[in-house]
């Protein structure tokens, strides 16, 4: 009764209406565009954010529509506003405001411009950061406009037509928005100028801000009381050249600035910048990289000369460089790790990691994650060598191929304890690549790819490895394989990727029955 | 009477031998019955109906604009096609005591309205639980079993009935269906299309006004429809001698809120006098996250109510307050009926899996003081689907979370403990339902159910093994209403 004409009006209309004006709706759908981005705070996901470029509404500005989702996918609300050409870098939150971090240009029509106009509008500026805070009722309560100059995408000649509203500009490097607890906001980061940091309350009043000298990356992260940003420089090590700038987010005072470097002045290669869940400080984890053959880690045969001496986590627990609380540990360094040869082969699956991942439990100790690789002698090509030896010739082609194979084999888990000491936690047992030439290129093996969720409330951590044909769930807490999920079974493909704290995102999609089912799954 | 007294004994003997066998008859009439059989269900008891209103259902000419008339042969043939789908998807019930029920009130009406209703529409029992009727036009009407459970008398289901029979009577489907063809095909509507494409700016918003026009302008024709079956229900019902009662117009208000209304007791209390563990942190929100915080974006809900197809339930209580014909007090819907149909929805839901529902809608029986073995069965088959969910990973759907404002703070403590308990707590739960006495008291298909579903749970187990398992309890018990789970897997 209280609905009368059925839903199924309401669907054939939809569908009727739909077929028979498909013109008009294809194009006025060509002109909307959609960016996803999580909301988070405190480095834990929230929610969920759709921001959707709807229309032209005149020769320079757009109409938007931003709608907000909470972490179980389950729509809160959806505000519209009106604005120049935008594209939505980072969505923070905090004391029940969210700041949405754009980069806005005021070139709008891309498609009908041409690229030497684009370029000239480049050059004349009309680019800036553009910082949106909202509050819980839906309402745009402060906006504020930075101008930045802004590098030429290098892919608009080819996306122009496609992407007619795209902004035509980047930032060098890109737009960070982080909530700091308890005060407001802090955001970074660096155009063709300057690298910029500033803090802002949560009413958008700016509270302070820093230039920070250039370098090839950066990453920032905040805590209640100070805020750091990790940079990495160019330098002969190729993947060292990491420091951290620290400043106090009251006044934004700098800390003492400090350089990562092992005891012997050996770069070390950062793997993990997080907080610390026991401590609440930041930490960094990395590999430390050995002076000499550092430079040397793109093959199996390199991994096995030691391009590595070692790990490393340095907590970074004060302003001051007497605050910080280094812990090295080496390979070489028998008593600490007996499994480990000098050249990092882990004596458990007699394989060489390379580490890409770390994890920060809630005892203290760091986790080491990564793919692990063996090397074999090819015997065949060693015995055609010597029985063709006469031949001179043959031996040569043989040799050039290389007289070792390599495989990509299990991923492996290293533990390291807050006193140092090592052990080697884990083989989760996966899909092994086939055997190559041992002086490949790393890639032609392909790689595991590792997420990490946590769950605060049980004080465990997962590791989910994203294998050759199956995703693997692995509690780092009982050390125990939870669950494999295939990734294809008939025509239904799943994917899984780390959703709120403690849960996983489960994509499946069923190619013959044409669709998708999201499901966000506790550990 | 004294030559009598020595055949007293005898009698007292007889008089026991008839007690034990009542006792005995009793014993064997504890077995509980199922709520109804499989074929009872709308793919099967229906296929004579759908057959024919594929034939009988043939479009009129309406226009002589051979553009406007096709549309409207696309809305017609929709129209079957959305009934027909209905029935193949067993969306109706074709059970008796149901049927029989909201038939004598059909019966009822259409008997003393013969000149408006000289034939009496086809009637489907829809196993929906929202708390609707409908008529889609053409003679054939649909009750929700929603609206059986929510009705505290039979007055209410007949003034819904009535008031669907005034849709029928007065076409309001097939007069929706020509006024959109005729809008559709329109020199009006195209241009303001072609207006959009010939826009350089605004398209979206331009093309949302004339949808969105066109919506409103529907939405007015459906208030003003509304508002005549109001006033033809009234008639129809006083014909019929069926009291009138403006006030079930303000109870329908309330439909919706089935979910919004609180158990009795704290959730835990529930499972604790089962027997069974409960931890206090499962029923509390361990992760951050937006859900927790208090959003109050109103624009969305200002429009929402603007679309509502229905005028306001308070405004029809009160332009029909002064046709009241309420005399004495109002016939109640026969208990059997509402257990019936509530079992039905209960069944529905967890094959529907909406699990969360499902166990609060068993609480809240447990309120009312409905607890036979049938709905602990049904607490068994929840934490059965969590447990299967929760290993196929897909948890999340089954408990299908809501958000807090829609709900009561007892439904979302019980539906953040379906989400957060961990899964051996599941297992726990499902093994000790599975433990438990009352399944001597089950039918023999209910207690079937036991080993197909141990199969289901194998975490080796095959979609072979599952499929043959289905098949046997199929086999096994043909008629059963379970058959309908076990088909998810015999596929």
């Amino acid at each position: 009764m209280k609905r009368t004409l059925p839903v199924f009006v309401c669907l054939l209309l939809c569908t009727i209406v739909s077929r028979a004006q498909s013109k008009v709706f294809r194009e006025v759908s060509s002109e909307i565009s959609s960016q996803m981005k999580l909301i988070t705070q405190d480095e834990a996901l929230i929610g969920y954010l759709m921001f959707t470029q709807l229309e032209k509404v005149n020769a320079d500005s757009f109409n938007y529509q931003v709608s907000i989702m909470d972490e179980n996918l389950n729509d809160i609300g959806k505000l519209h506003f009106k604005d120049k050409n935008l594209e939505l870098r980072s969505v923070s939150f905090e004391q029940d405001v969210l700041c949405l971090g754009y980069v806005k240009s005021d070139l709008a029509d891309l498609k009908n411009t041409s690229m030497k106009k684009i370029r000239q509008a480049m050059d004349e500026g009309g680019n800036a950061v553009f910082t949106q805070l909202i509050n819980l009722k839906g309402e745009i309560i402060h906006t504020a406009s930075i101008r930045v100059d802004l590098k030429l995408k290098e892919e608009l000649a080819y996306v122009k037509n496609a992407r007619p509203s795209a902004v035509a500009g980047r930032l060098k490097h890109d737009l960070v928005v982080k909530n700091i607890p308890g005060k407001g906001f802090m955001a970074f980061y660096g155009d063709e100028e300057k690298n910029r940091l500033f803090a802002f309350d949560i009413s958008g009043k700016e509270l302070w801000s820093k230039n920070i000298p250039d370098a090839q990356a950066f990453a920032m992260l905040t805590t209640a009381s100070d805020v750091y940003v990790l940079s990495k420089r160019k330098m002969e090590m190729v993947e060292g050249g990491y420091e951290v700038r620290g400043f106090a987010v009251s006044d934004g005072a700098a800390h003492d600035k400090y350089e990562l470097k092992d005891r012997n002045g050996s770069q070390l290669k950062v793997l993990g910048f997080e907080i610390d869940p026991t401590t609440g400080k930041p930490i960094i984890t990395g590999s430390i990289i050995d002076p000499v053959r550092g430079n040397s880690f793109y093959t199996v045969t390199a991994l096995s000369k030691g391009p590595y001496d070692g790990v490393f986590t340095v907590a970074l627990n004060g302003p001051r460089r007497a605050d910080i609380k280094e812990t090295f540990s080496y390979w070489s360094d028998g008593s600490k790790a007996p499994e480990i040869s000098a050249s990092g082969l882990l004596g458990d699956n007699h394989a060489y990691p390379r580490f890409s991942s770390t994890i920060r439990d809630f005892k203290g100790n760091t986790y080491f994650v990564g793919n692990s690789y063996i090397r074999k002698a090819k015997v065949g090509s060693i015995v055609a060598s010597i029985l063709l030896s006469p031949t001179v010739i043959f031996p040569i082609f043989i040799a050039a191929g290389g007289y070792n194979k390599g495989k990509a084999v299990d991923a492996v888990l290293l533990r390291q304890d807050s006193a140092g000491r090592l052990r080697f936690e884990n083989a989760i047992e996966g899909q092994s690549s086939r055997f190559y030439a041992a002086k490949m290129d790393l890639s032609y093996y392909g790689f595991k790819s590792f997420y990490t969720v946590s769950n605060p409330a049980t004080q465990s951590n997962f590791l989910i490895v994203d294998d050759f044909g199956k995703t693997i769930i692995y509690n780092v807490t009982t050390r125990r394989v939870v669950r494999t999920v295939p990734a294809r079974e008939g025509s239904v493909s799943t994917a899984i990727f780390p959703a709120k704290q403690g849960h996983i995102m489960v994509v499946e999609n069923n190619r013959r029955e044409r669709y998708t089912k999201l499901s966000i799954e506790a550990l | 009477m004294h030559r009598s007294a020595p055949y007293l004994p005898f009698r007292r003997f007889v008089s026991c031998v008839l007690l034990l066998l009542c006792v005995f008859a009793g014993d064997l009439r504890a077995q509980l019955a199922n709520p109804y059989d499989y074929p009872v269900l709308s793919h099967l008891a229906h296929q004579r109906l759908r057959d024919s209103l594929k034939k009988s259902w043939s479009v009129p000419a309406a226009f002589k604009d051979k553009e406007t008339q096709k549309k409207f042969r696309e809305f017609w043939e929709g129209r079957t096609e959305f009934v027909v789908n209905a029935i193949e998807n067993k969306d109706f019930i074709e059970e008796q005591e149901l049927h029989a029920f909201i038939d004598g009130i059909v019966s009822q009406i259409c008997a003393a309205n013969k000149d408006l209703i000289p034939q009496k529409p086809v009637l489907l029992i829809d196993r929906s639980a929202s708390v609707n009727a409908y008529s889609v036009g053409g003679h054939l009407i649909a009750v929700n079993l929603g609206l059986i459970t929510f009705a505290r008398s039979r007055e209410e289901i007949a003034l819904v009935i009535a008031h669907e029979l005034s849709h029928d009577i007065l076409d309001h489907a097939g007069r929706s269906m020509r006024e959109r063809a005729e809008w559709l095909t329109s020199d009006e509507y195209k241009k303001s299309l072609n207006e959009v494409l010939d826009s350089r700016y605004e398209r979206f918003t331009r093309l949302k006004k004339v949808l969105e026009g066109y919506t409103f302008s529907r939405t007015r024709h459906n208030r003003y429809h509304e508002g005549e079956a109001d006033s033809l229900a009234v008639v129809l019902l006083k014909k019929g001698k069926i009291a009138f009662d403006p006030a079930c117009f303000l109870r329908l208000d309330s439909s919706d809120m089935q979910y919004q209304r609180p158990l009795a007791q704290p959730v835990k209390a529930y499972f604790t006098a089962l027997g069974l563990p409960f931890e206090d942190s499962w029923a509390r929100k361990a992760t951050k996250g937006l859900s927790a915080r208090n959003f109050n974006f109103n624009k969305g809900k200002e429009n929402a109510d603007s679309l509502k197809t229905h005028p306001d339930c308070k405004d029809r209580y009160t332009r029909t307050l002064p046709w009241s014909t309420v005399s004495g007090p109002l016939t109640p819907v026969p208990a059997s009926v509402q257990a019936k149909a509530s079992k039905i929805i209960l069944w529905n839901l967890f094959d529907n899996q909406s699990l969360t529902a499902c166990l609060y809608r068993l609480l809240q029986e447990r309120d009312s003081g409905n607890n036979d073995a049938w709905y602990t069965f049904m607490m068994h088959n929840v934490f059965f689907g969590l447990f299967y969910s929760d290993n196929e990973l897909n948890r999340f759907n089954v408990v299908k979370i809501r958000p807090k404002e829609d709900v009561a703070p007892s439904y979302f403590e019980l539906q953040t403990m379906l989400e957060q308990m961990p899964r051996e707590s599941l297992e726990q739960y499902y093994r000790h339902f599975g433990a438990q006495a009352f399944w001597q008291e089950l039918p023999a298909d209910a207690r079937g159910l036991k080993p197909l579903y141990a199969t289901l749970l194998q975490k080796e187990g095959t979609p072979k093994e599952r499929e043959a398992a289905a098949r046997t309890f199929k086999m096994a018990h043909p008629k059963s209403m379970y058959c309908e789970f076990a088909e998810h897997f015999s596929k």
